[in-house]
């Protein structure tokens, strides 16, 4: 915790070392945008919309906090998997339907893809996962495909 | 408690009790807001109800980790969780109170030493550091180093305790004995570079090698026996090896949960599980992008290759062809070891002076082998056209082979070498060969023969020394049984008497080669990696093409391949453990250097391998091929010991038959009588043919229970997936069954038109649903149906009702009765879950009034179920009392979330979640909902009601756009005859609206600005009416909405829109002028959040979800534009 601490005086400049004074300190966007650990992360905003308080992006160290207790490995995978639902549901719908599949595909590929291979992949996915049929990913569905999956937990935690 | 904060607080821990029950493992959340509230209503006395209290308090505190709560709320639960226990325990016992304490302490001193004892893991930083640069699959290489680091570790303990210190330590000083001196002839060039170079000179006779170490029983004042130690040592690293990788592998194979059982979601983990978080540095990003990108279209590929059959001629003869060349590098790899190791040994007899390379030929072809094959075997996978995953594989496969190739035909070799020396010069030194007494051996070894074969000094020389000698040995043993088994008594060949043992042999190639080996990897790391990455970053500006990107590139950390070269010198190791007990030693020393030099490499010069080598798995991978190795390098090691009888003058076991015996001596010598026999009958083969009986019982019994399992298993999972596929069946059954498969059956014929025309569709729809309304109406007219009347009665709207038809307009009471019945009902529980429940039945008997409706406006078969008009007109009846209903302001604020619960509810009533989440949303979602809706309310009533001309015109405005015009005519037509047949008097009609807005506007006004919005449809709504009332202005509308169809729902053009409108009903009611202005704007903001939201709500119906989506925006267009 002392190390978030730091890491919290570390990115931005404009929080004050004595924190407990001011909790309501946001930090925007840009500066969260531009740690080492997410800048070249395609999902970085989702990441910070999902885990700051009010969607926006900008965290309070509350939410600084959680975010790396998340994806910290010591993490349940259960949580993990929550989070991962709610960063790759990118219209905060509780389901993971296709425009937020072709969101998340094309933020993977940097748009190297074509439109028909976007959507093709989406369909595979809708198809392979969707237990129900509804045409759309609901958070079971995706926990009982994504923690069956080899890497998922080697894969989803930040390290700082 | 202050009250608003109670149930600021109540609130969010209902949030986060609905937000519990997605997670899934969450415990005991359902009642954490029943404990909290039990808790603020006061403490209660009994003890029982504390101490379960505090139990699911301590529960919570030690689950808080694993909610997915932020953290203040976190950090507030955990804080009040510890008063409440702090508080109440005291009250309970002292003790236990100590006891926490006791173990708080505890746990903080485990946590200060956990994260003390992450210091010492070595490399943990640097491994960090990798995997953050490079994604776990890197670092998993490293970590795969760090754990053979630690068996190499455990070795060399093992090695150095019981074999290497006793010996130093108790064991015959060096020079004592024979086998522990140089000979005299060598001494000169001990020490000489090249002698140390190929393990010579002292070195040879150091503890470095078996031949060091003495044959006597007892060592020391302890009677420590070292030769037992020796043999017992050499099978325990085996031992240990084995034991520790199958834990290793068997706990791996446990976290990864037999995922690799069912492949079907290929897709998924590659969307989902592709991005490696790790990663933080932009070249190892952009090379996973590509990574990413390749498995994906390879993804694609496979599937579309699934599809068709592929006509394949050409690839398999590639294939074939391609096996063929690996088939014979193979060969010739082994060859040309085998042959190495031959010339090696013809140069040993016919040349006295060897130089450097021909005493290292051999190491050095075969690291040159185990270097260059790899890159030839890449080569020759690329005629294959393989799929990449595939590939690699037989990359590794190959790979391996060729390793365990080169190791095997290398020892064999020497063995052969062994042999066949052992064989000719047993012939010519037979005759040279002269024997001594076993005792005058020892005595007389001051090397009076050793001239006889000057090999001064150098290495090669030595062994081929030794061998020779010990081949003659043999052989003389051999040849001589006849005078060993008459006379009773050993001869001894004694030439070359020092050293002269095969094991040390061994031992020596072996190090040799890892030693080798070692230098090869550095200069391959120096000159592939650094040099060109040298190259590459600093002659790029002044080269021709662009050479970061094309030809040299920046050197591939492959992964694959760095693991396997690991696998093959840890092989290496246990081949020699045994002849050389230093060895792992070495290998630690080795791989510490690995380890910063790759490291090192990796960080500076390298770029991650470009396809994906899944991490995890691969784990498994990595030791199952070090168990593999291992298992192989055993075997001629275990062939050596059991078949090849032990050198006679050097090394622990010289004087036995066979190695293995110096146990079966102890067993007979120093154990008690009464063990000997035991041994004796478990040996025999009375108890060993039934103990291998029972075992291959056991493992068939146990085979036969996994198979068992893992049928039960797969039931088990094909019955939860049935299990959940006939809940959600049934939940969308109850949601859609009764309402929407009704429609269904009446709309089939029209639904294929309107599949092929979703934008007429949309239109028609929109508009239908007003004119449905209207039947709906009448025909509850005509049915007089007292139901409804009692239900709204019942709801207390009776005076309402009561002076609603005193103006005889029943038309409007019982279009007002029916969205009521469900409106009163969910105001009347407070609470919106049971609310929910309660209203769902309502809804249910709501819908049999509809359907009738339906049935005999039966024309519009528009009902074609596209999920955006489901979802409307369950908004619309729900939002109907929110708009029409307008007495009792609070309770429709109370009723707001009750709707959208519900219609969030209605979908899936079985997650409650969906409430608390969509609160927000629903806010702004039922404003835009039930605009439309009163649009069609009081478009169907002005239009149908007083103004066919209008009426008329407006569909044959449509017509262009529309193909069911004559159907709608139709429809029309039966719609006028229904009002002809009603004695509905517009007048008052329109009269009435027109007092009800009246109302609407007075009471909306003190509703503060939060629902500004809807005040502006009802004026603008009431200045419709008011425009609808007279003639002139009814023209004007129609015209309006001809010139808006044919456009598209953009923001601008809806804004455009909204101009004429404005003066129109500026000009009209001046009244609501100023509200229309204020709330344009609003609309205007409103309009996105729908747009954006009512995907969603429309995508839960997925199979029409395209339908859908192209029928909503022209569905919106046409509200908004109607609206105006």
């Amino acid at each position: 915790m002392r190390l978030f601490y730091r890491y919290q005086d570390l990115a931005p400049q404009l929080v004050p070392l004595d924190y407990t004074s001011c909790p309501d300190v946001k930090v925007p966007y840009e500066l969260i945008g531009t740690m080492p650990e997410l800048k070249d992360n395609p999902f970085r905003q989702r990441i910070a919309q999902v885990f700051s308080q009010d969607g926006d992006g900008h965290m309070t160290l509350d939410n600084f906090l959680d975010m790396f207790s998340v994806m910290s490995e010591m993490a349940p995978r259960d949580l993990k998997a929550y989070y991962a639902f709610k960063i790759y549901d990118f219209n905060d719908d509780n389901y993971i339907c296709a425009w937020d599949l072709e969101q998340t595909v094309t933020r993977l590929t940097r748009g190297e893809l074509s439109a028909e291979e976007v959507s093709l992949v989406c369909e595979k996915v809708l198809d392979e996962a969707d237990s129900d049929h509804d045409g759309r990913l609901s958070l079971e569905d995706f926990q009982s495909m994504i923690l069956r999956s080899p890497d998922f937990l080697s894969t989803f935690h930040i390290r700082i | 408690m202050k009250p608003s904060k109670a149930s600021q607080r109540y609130r969010s821990i209902r949030r986060n009790t609905n937000q519990h029950y997605l997670y899934q493992d969450s415990l005991l959340l359902g009642n954490s807001d029943d404990s909290f509230n039990a808790d603020e209503t006061g403490d209660s006395n009994d003890p029982e109800q504390i101490f379960q209290n505090i139990q699911f308090q301590k529960d919570l505190m030690a689950n808080i980790r694993c909610r997915p709560w932020t953290m203040g709320q976190k950090l507030r639960a955990l804080r009040r969780a510890k008063q409440i226990v702090l508080k109440f325990e005291g009250r309970l016992t002292r003790t236990r109170g100590y006891q926490a304490a006791g173990a708080e302490l505890w746990r903080k001193l485990a946590r200060l030493a956990c994260n003390f004892a992450v210091i010492f893991i070595p490399w943990e930083m640097r491994i960090k550091k990798i995997e953050s640069h490079f994604g776990s699959g890197v670092a998993s290489y490293f970590i795969f180093l760090r754990w053979l680091f630690g068996i190499n570790i455990v070795l060399t303990v093992m090695t150095g305790a019981f074999i290497v210190i006793p010996e130093l330590i108790a064991g015959q000083p060096f020079g004592s004995t024979v086998s522990k001196t140089i000979p005299q002839e060598q001494v000169m060039s001990a020490q000489d570079l090249d002698t140390i170079w190929s393990l010579g000179g002292y070195l040879q006779y150091s503890v470095l090698f078996y031949g060091y170490y003495g044959r006597e029983r007892r060592i020391g004042r302890a009677g420590y026996r070292l030769p037992l130690a020796y043999f017992l040592v050499g099978m325990a690293v085996f031992a240990y090896s084995f034991i520790i990788l199958l834990k290793k592998m068997a706990k791996n194979s446990r976290t990864s949960l037999a995922s690799a059982s069912n492949e079907n979601y290929t897709f998924c983990w590659r969307v989902f599980c592709a991005w490696d978080y790790l990663i933080g540095n932009p070249e190892a990003a952009e090379s996973k992008t590509a990574a990413i990108v390749n498995s994906i279209r390879e993804a694609i590929l496979e599937e579309q290759e699934k599809k068709k059959s592929k006509n394949m001629a050409v690839t398999i003869c590639l294939r074939i062809i391609a096996n063929i060349l690996v088939l014979l590098s193979l060969a010739g790899s082994i060859y040309l070891i085998y042959f190495v190791v031959d010339r090696s040994q013809k140069l040993e007899q016919s040349k006295k002076e060897l130089t450097l390379w021909e005493k290292n030929e051999v190491s050095v072809v075969v690291s040159l082998v185990t270097m260059l094959a790899p890159s030839a075997f890449d080569l020759i996978a690329a005629l294959e056209m393989y799929h990449p995953r595939t590939t690699l594989r037989f990359q590794l496969a190959r790979v391996l082979v060729l390793y365990l190739g080169n190791l095997y035909s290398l020892i064999i070799a020497l063995l052969d070498k062994v042999n066949s020396m052992n064989t000719e010069e047993g012939a010519t030194k037979n005759t040279t060969s002269h024997w001594i007494d076993p005792p005058t051996f020892f005595a007389t070894r001051t090397a009076p023969e050793g001239g006889q074969w000057p090999t001064p000094g150098s290495g090669m020389g030595l062994r081929r020394n030794s061998t020779s000698t010990w081949v003659l040995g043999e052989t003389s043993i051999l040849t001589s049984t006849m005078p060993y088994t008459k006379a009773n008594k050993t001869v001894l060949y004694t030439q070359g008497p020092q050293g002269q043992c095969w094991e040390t042999y061994v031992g020596q190639e072996m190090l040799k080669l890892s030693v080798i080996d070692m230098l090869f990897t550095v200069a391959s790391i120096l000159l592939i990696d650094f040099f060109r990455g040298l190259f590459v970053r600093y002659l790029s500006d002044y080269w021709c093409w662009d050479l970061e990107s094309k030809f040299p590139e920046y050197g591939e950390f492959k992964i694959a391949e760095n693991v396997l070269h690991l696998v093959y010198n840890q092989g290496m190791i246990w081949m020699g453990a045994f002849f050389s007990p230093c060895l792992p030693a070495f290998n630690v020393l080795k791989l510490i250097g690995l380890m910063y030099l790759r490291s090192w490499a990796v960080l500076t010069c390298n770029v991650p391998h470009q396809q994906v080598f899944r991490a995890s798995r691969s784990n498994n991978f990595y030791l199952a091929m070090l168990l593999f190795m291992l298992f192989l390098c055993m075997l001629p090691t275990i062939f050596a010991i059991v078949h090849y009888k032990p050198s006679l003058n050097c090394g622990p076991f010289s004087g036995q038959e066979k190695i293995y015996d110096i146990v079966s001596e102890t067993i007979e010598n120093d154990l008690p009588a009464w063990f000997h026999s035991v041994v004796g009958h478990i040996s025999s083969p009375v108890v060993i043919l039934p103990a291998v009986l029972l075992l291959f019982m056991l493992i068939y019994y146990l085979q036969s229970i996994a198979r068992s399992l893992k049928l039960s298993n797969q039931q088990l999972r094909m019955q939860i997936q049935n299990a959940r596929s006939e809940d959600k069946k049934k939940v969308a059954q109850m949601v859609e069954g009764k309402f929407i498969f009704k429609m269904q059956i009446l709309a089939t014929c029209s639904e294929v038109t309107f599949k092929a025309l979703p934008l007429s569709a949309a239109r028609i729809q929109t508009h239908e649903e007003s004119t449905k309304r209207l039947p709906k109406d009448s025909d509850l007219l005509s049915q007089l149906s007292s139901v409804h009347m009692v239900t709204a009665q019942n709801n207390g709207n009776v005076v309402n009702f009561d002076s609603l038809s005193n103006n005889s307009i029943r038309l409007e009471t019982v279009t007002k009765s029916l969205p009521q019945s469900p409106g009163q009902r969910h105001r009347a529980p407070c609470s919106p879950l049971p609310g929910e429940s309660r209203s769902r039945p309502e809804e249910d008997i709501n819908r049999y009034p509809h359907d009738p409706s339906a049935s005999t406006g039966s024309l519009q078969k528009n009902r074609s179920c596209t999920s955006v008009t489901q979802i409307q007109s369950i908004n619309h009846v729900r939002s109907e009392p929110l708009s029409r209903k307008d007495f009792q302001p609070i309770s429709r604020l109370l009723h707001e979330p009750g709707v959208s619960a519900l219609m969030t509810h209605g979908h899936r009533p079985h997650a409650p979640r969906h409430y608390i989440v969509n609160e927000h949303a629903s806010r702004k979602k039922t404003h835009p909902i039930f605009w439309p809706e009163r649009h069609f309310k009081i478009d169907a009533l002005g239009e149908v009601v007083e103004l066919y001309p209008r009426n008329v015109r407006q569909y044959k405005s449509w017509a262009p756009h529309q193909p069911r015009c004559p159907q709608l005519s139709e429809e029309e037509d039966m719609l006028r005859r229904d009002f002809v047949q009603w004695p509905v008097a517009p007048r008052s009609l329109t009269d009435l609206p027109q007092a009800f807005y009246v109302d609407d506007r007075s009471e909306s006004d003190t509703r503060g600005p939060e629902l500004q919005p809807r005040i502006y449809y009802k004026s603008g709504d009431d200045g419709f009416e008011d425009q609808f009332n007279r003639p002139p202005f009814v023209h004007k509308k129609p015209c309006s909405r001809n010139v808006q169809y044919p456009q598209h729902p953009l923001k601008p053009r809806v804004k455009a829109k909204f101009e004429p409108s404005f003066t129109e009903s500026d000009s009209v009611s001046a009244a609501s002028s100023s509200d229309q202005q204020n709330s344009s704007t609003d609309q205007h903001l409103q309009v996105m959040p729908r747009q954006g939201k009512f995907p969603r709500s429309a995508g839960q119906l997925g199979r029409r979800k395209a339908k859908s989506r192209q029928a909503l925006p022209a569905d919106l267009n046409d509200l908004v534009c109607s609206n105006v």
